[in-house]
């Protein structure tokens, strides 16, 4: 007994203690070190943060380097995948890109309204910058839902940036290293994002399921049967974290049957992400220093004029190019107008020979049933020798005897 | 390292081959997840770790093997250093292991493996759980264990071979 629990402590001695030739460091100082840095990583010193910092860059540079062959072959798969759908792609984004072009106007016109009345609800112009950013790191991880940007605090990207697929919410930034940050995607299980539903105008929180989709959490109760396949999903600006009115998915199936967890198709496909868009807002204030007057100032007053003007000058752009769009509306419908016109006079000209034709063809037929008529009765309506009390071939009287079968007395 | 005084630089790179596939694999997630296979995944690192450092220790660094926790760590996103635990607890365990086994066995081994992961995989949860405050599903850690231990037996087999053309 003795014996096997000193095999057990030598065995233990020599797993931890015991250092190779060839080994630099024992196990044992290595789990020390390990410990080590997980409490120094706790901690939010500036030299450590630097430290990681310059680790994370080197580290997600090489990452893509490493990850280049790869990426090219699952690119090439995908290539292929979306040649052999090309044609119906096509088809279908034409479709959409012209529901989407006639759309487009009136949103643009919503937009600055909007701008508009949040800049008298808050006081400040939000005016924002995205920078297009492409994905250096896209491990796909079981566990956690990140991916790496090639845009650092260098071009202002900040923890909280938020970050757009097109005009669709993807995540937001969680750190931020001199070029490169990452971005905590929706579909993690540690993103929470406060949304409405519309039409429904529900308030919840949606979070990552750590798969493809994500789940609705924390709405009032009773709400759960008014959503629909048809809800759309949207950021609701609550808490300051996400801008408001980003789509972000819509309701697709109710996980089951027994809670009342509801499932999120996200707008974007983020195994499919490229590149993305960064959003860098920058706040004015435009109402500050108003009420005391007596520390006014003219770059202070020309400061909110001057946003203002921009806003007008927006709205005259916008309301510009929705006149050239009504303005090729009209000329393309007084085109049509024209042709129309042509197209009705060409008909009328028709018909016009038409009845002609009709009536040619009807003194023809009365032409024919008198001579047909004339061979019978010609002879009893014919002055001769024999029928004195007859009528001169061709005059009125003589017709109305052929038509009337011979002379009536 | 093993020093390769008498060997070419062919057989040196042979010889690194492990390490540089365990940088690789922590640099790239070499781990299929893409395929987007429902609850697929797999902890490669944890399979070559385990195997080399039960079968070929000398040629496999343990410093090199922490250095690598850490790669993982930054490129996963998790607090730096608790792969290197991990890693650095995985030898230990095959140290052990190595130590008390007499008369080796691929079954025994395998199951030991299992032991090991699920040990492991358990650890690496509740610090990240209960110190980081991080959300994860239980579930995908079991998964990841079954089918990190399902696929050891593949990967061994060539790795074996590996290890019949470095002792050759």
């Amino acid at each position: 007994m003795a014996s096997s629990r000193d095999d057990f402590i030598i065995a233990i001695r020599s797993a931890f203690l015991k250092k190779s030739t060839q080994q630099k460091f024992s196990l044992l100082t290595l789990v020390f070190f390990s410990i080590f840095i997980i409490l120094l990583s706790s901690f939010d010193l500036k030299a450590i943060r630097y430290v990681k910092i310059a680790i994370n860059e080197i580290v997600y540079r090489s990452s893509f380097v490493v990850s280049i062959p790869e990426n090219f072959i699952k690119n090439t798969f995908t290539e292929i995948k979306d040649y052999s759908t090309f044609f119906t792609d096509y088809k279908n984004n034409k479709e959409e890109l012209n529901i989407l072009r006639s759309s487009n106007i009136s949103n643009e016109i919503i937009q600055v309204e909007n701008k508009e009345l949040k800049e008298l609800i808050n006081d400040y112009v939000s005016t924002s910058d995205k920078i297009l950013a492409k994905i250096i790191v896209d491990q796909d991880s079981p566990f956690l839902k990140s991916i790496i940007i090639n845009k650092g605090s260098k071009d202002d990207i900040k923890i909280g940036t938020n970050i757009f697929d097109q005009s669709y919410l993807v995540g937001r930034v969680i750190e931020v290293n001199y070029k490169t940050a990452r971005v905590l995607l929706l579909s993690d299980l540690n993103s929470n994002v406060p949304v409405s539903i519309a039409p429904q105008n529900v308030q919840a929180i949606i979070t990552g399921s750590g798969g493809r989709f994500g789940e609705i959490k924390y709405f009032k109760d009773g709400f759960e049967k008014v959503f629909d396949e048809k809800s759309i999903i949207y950021t609701s600006g609550t808490g300051g974290i996400f801008r408001s009115g980003i789509p972000i998915g819509k309701i697709i199936n109710k996980s089951s049957e027994t809670n009342d967890k509801f499932n999120i198709e996200f707008f974007s496909d983020f195994s499919q992400l490229k590149y993305v868009f960064a959003e860098v807002i920058t706040r004015t204030n435009i109402n500050e220093d108003i009420e005391t007057e007596t520390s006014l100032n003219e770059d202070v007053v020309k400061k909110p004029i001057e946003t203002k003007l921009k806003i007008l000058e927006d709205e005259i752009k916008i309301i510009e190019v929705s006149n050239l769009k009504f303005k090729e509306e009209n000329e393309s419908l007084k085109t049509d107008i024209n042709n129309l016109n042509s197209k009705i006079l060409n008909l009328e000209n028709k018909i016009f020979s038409q009845k002609e034709e009709i009536n040619q063809f009807n003194l023809d037929t009365k032409e024919v049933e008198f001579l047909k008529m004339n061979l019978y009765y010609g002879h009893k309506c014919r002055r001769s020798f024999f029928n004195s009390k007859g009528f001169t071939v061709g005059s009125d009287d003589y017709k109305k005897c052929v038509l009337n079968k011979g002379r009536k007395n | 390292m093993v020093s390769f005084k008498t060997k070419g630089p062919f057989f040196r790179l042979y010889s690194w081959l492990p390490i540089l596939l365990l940088i690789i694999s922590v640099l790239n997630e070499f781990n299929f997840n893409y395929l987007n296979l429902k609850y697929f995944s797999f902890n490669f690192p944890f399979i070559l770790i385990f195997f080399f450092t039960l079968k070929e220790f000398k040629h496999f660094d343990y410093f090199f093997v922490f250095i690598t926790g850490l790669i993982n760590d930054t490129v996963v996103g998790l607090p730096l250093g608790i792969s290197s635990l991990s890693y650095i607890l995985i030898c230990i365990a095959t140290s052990y292991f190595r130590n008390i086994t007499i008369r080796p066995s691929p079954i025994k081994d395998w199951f030991y493996f299992l032991f090991i992961i699920s040990l492991i995989n358990s650890i690496n949860y509740s610090i990240l759980t209960l110190f980081f405050s991080f959300e994860l599903v239980l579930f995908d850690y079991l998964v990841n264990t079954f089918f990190t231990f399902l696929f050891y037996i593949v990967f061994v087999s060539i790795f074996k071979i590996y290890l019949k053309g470095l002792n050759d």
